[in-house]
């Protein structure tokens, strides 16, 4: 652990994205070091979020509180519209907060914090597959010998060599997906945030992106923070899921997955224990998932 | 003669052109493309030629084109077509570079929308022909004045589409630069600039084409050269075919710069929807 670390509480107020848009407008209200321990990385304390004021108020989520350690892997699931999406992004500082605060320990502060994958397509259509996969590093100033690697080895991971050069509108929907992965890992984030990532997909291609997305996650440790409405796939992914109400969004569990790693769907699927896991959570959305369709 | 020409490439077509027809349909939409212009302007020869249409007015093709053979061989023409060209090349960009900047700083700021919009709404309508009596008091009858009359005719049309091209990146672009931290100047490079180009060629199209009617109606009244002025000159002496001369060459000059600026677009927008057709 570098003796460096540093932490970085959020709170405060937005302003508009169109006037800042690449500029964060966090509020660093912590710098202590060493906050809830040294293998703690990212906490969100009692926060809350609230669209518009008055009686045109809607809370969206209410007193959430999760700890994250080092490399772990976590998955908040809930019904939809339950304010999870929101949850990441406010740990990736694309909104703020309305009470409560979160702190990330920033361990190595010449990396990246956060990098998020969104659930829509978000690769950008002007740049090839590799400016794509390789633009963390170069909007960071990395010298081409320090990602040029890392990037080939990731296009090929996700099997886009041969697509190195294309434009993204030569490529599916699935393959543009794997750009986006290999863009997130290439501009290895201390946290990586994952919204609803596969859920554009078809099913095989899901299958095949989750244990992609496993594999590379397996070389690398790094703290994913990754958010679906899928319950097999949050359990086949993480090692722990976080259960949320529906709106406001509120924390109803917090559950470890006991299954050992490398893991396989189909392996697990025969897993009697899975089964239990994945109905306990099911037991506990099912009222939720009713209230939000009311 | 030339009706019989007409003719043969489209018999020699007939023999083969079930199969290929339907094979391929796009090709005989480039033998139409080709054959309404022509079929036009046989139509106007011969119509001229049997007394229907007076040639007072309306010199059968085949006198302006002896028309415009003359002047090219004199080097009046060129001369005339290059004078013009240069104040379009200038002017256009004098107005096209501050148009994209300040629109792309528009489609950014709120700041900079608040300040420019309103006066932006108010000028953009104005005519920038009736302007053209105020750039001859203040800039004189040189080159000049020239140049302003085609920049101001340009900058509001690429100033409007470079703004709305920003305003209309989508916002998970957007969000792409925030959680890539990128600065404000990367941003501009490589999401906002990139992903408002589609627009600002349109702003461009549209630009030049106003580039030309200013310059032509310019020179029709202040100038002692260029294409407008060899028109107003010909109608002033009477000369109705030389009148033609410069009609046509404008037609052609719209065509072959508006070609160049879609071979320009192809070239920078590759990932364009529109050039995936082809």
């Amino acid at each position: 652990m570098p003796a460096d670390m540093s932490a970085v509480g959020r709170g405060g107020n937005p302003d508009g994205p169109w006037d800042h848009p690449g500029a964060g407008v966090a509020q660093a209200v912590v710098t202590t070091s060493g906050h809830g321990g040294p293998s703690r990385k990212l906490s969100l304390t009692h926060v809350s979020k609230t669209y518009g004021s008055g009686v045109a108020a809607v809370r969206a989520v209410d007193d959430v509180t999760i700890e994250v350690e080092v490399g772990e892997f976590i998955c908040v699931v809930g019904p939809s519209g339950c304010g999870k999406t929101t949850v990441l992004r406010m740990i990736a500082d694309l909104e703020p907060l309305t009470e409560g605060e979160i702190t990330i320990a920033h361990h190595d502060p010449t990396r990246a914090l956060t990098t998020v994958i969104f659930q829509e397509d978000s690769i950008l259509p002007w740049m090839s597959v590799r400016k794509n996969v390789s633009f963390g590093p170069r909007m960071r100033h990395v010298p081409k010998s320090g990602y040029r690697d890392l990037v080939e080895e990731l296009i090929a991971k996700v099997g886009l060599t041969k697509f190195a050069d294309a434009l993204p509108h030569q490529l599916s929907g699935g393959m543009k997906q794997r750009v986006s992965i290999a863009r997130a890992f290439a501009n290895d984030p201390e946290i990586l945030l994952m919204d609803e990532p596969f859920a554009a997909l078809d099913e095989q291609n899901r299958l095949i992106l989750q244990e992609e997305l496993l594999r590379i996650w397996g070389e690398t440790k790094k703290t994913v923070v990754f958010i679906t409405h899928s319950i097999d796939e949050a359990v086949f992914l993480s090692d722990r899921v976080v259960v949320m109400s529906a709106r406001p969004g509120r924390i109803m569990a917090d559950i470890k997955v006991p299954f050992d790693r490398p893991r396989t769907l189909h392996e697990l699927r025969v897993d009697p224990a899975f089964g239990a896991l994945t109905g306990r959570i099911w037991r506990l959305l099912r009222d939720e998932v009713r209230k939000a369709e009311a | 003669m030339a009706t019989q020409s007409a003719n043969r490439p489209a018999s020699r077509l007939e023999v083969r052109v079930p199969p290929k027809n339907q094979r391929r349909p796009a090709h005989i939409d480039r033998w139409l493309a080709f054959a309404s212009p022509l079929i036009a302007i046989l139509l106007w020869e011969g119509t001229v030629r049997l007394g229907i249409m007076d040639d007072r007015f309306f010199p059968e093709p085949s006198a302006i084109a002896s028309t415009a053979k003359d002047l090219v061989q004199s080097g009046e023409l060129q001369r005339q077509v290059g004078v013009t060209m240069a104040r379009v090349g200038v002017g256009f960009a004098m107005g096209a570079v501050p148009g994209v900047m300040l629109g792309v700083a528009m489609g950014l700021s709120r700041h900079m929308e608040a300040i420019l919009r309103p006066l932006v709404s108010a000028l953009y309508p104005i005519p920038k022909i009736a302007v053209l009596p105020l750039i001859f008091l203040i800039f004189g009858f040189g080159e000049m004045s020239k140049y302003l009359a085609v920049a101001t005719s340009v900058f509001f049309v690429v100033l409007i589409n470079s703004a709305g091209g920003v305003a209309q990146i989508p916002v998970i672009y957007r969000e792409v630069g925030s959680s890539f931290h990128l600065s404000r100047l990367q941003f501009v490079r490589t999401i906002a600039l990139p992903g408002a180009l589609p627009a600002i060629f349109v702003g461009l199209q549209v630009g030049l084409g106003v580039a030309l009617i200013a310059i032509i109606a310019t020179e029709f009244v202040g100038a002692q050269s260029g294409v407008g002025f060899m028109i107003w000159q010909s109608w002033q002496v009477f000369r109705i075919k030389v009148m033609f001369v410069g009609l046509a060459t404008i037609a052609i000059l719209g065509f072959l710069s508006q070609t160049l600026l879609e071979v320009v677009r192809s070239w920078a927008i590759p990932w364009s929807p529109s050039n995936r057709r082809r």
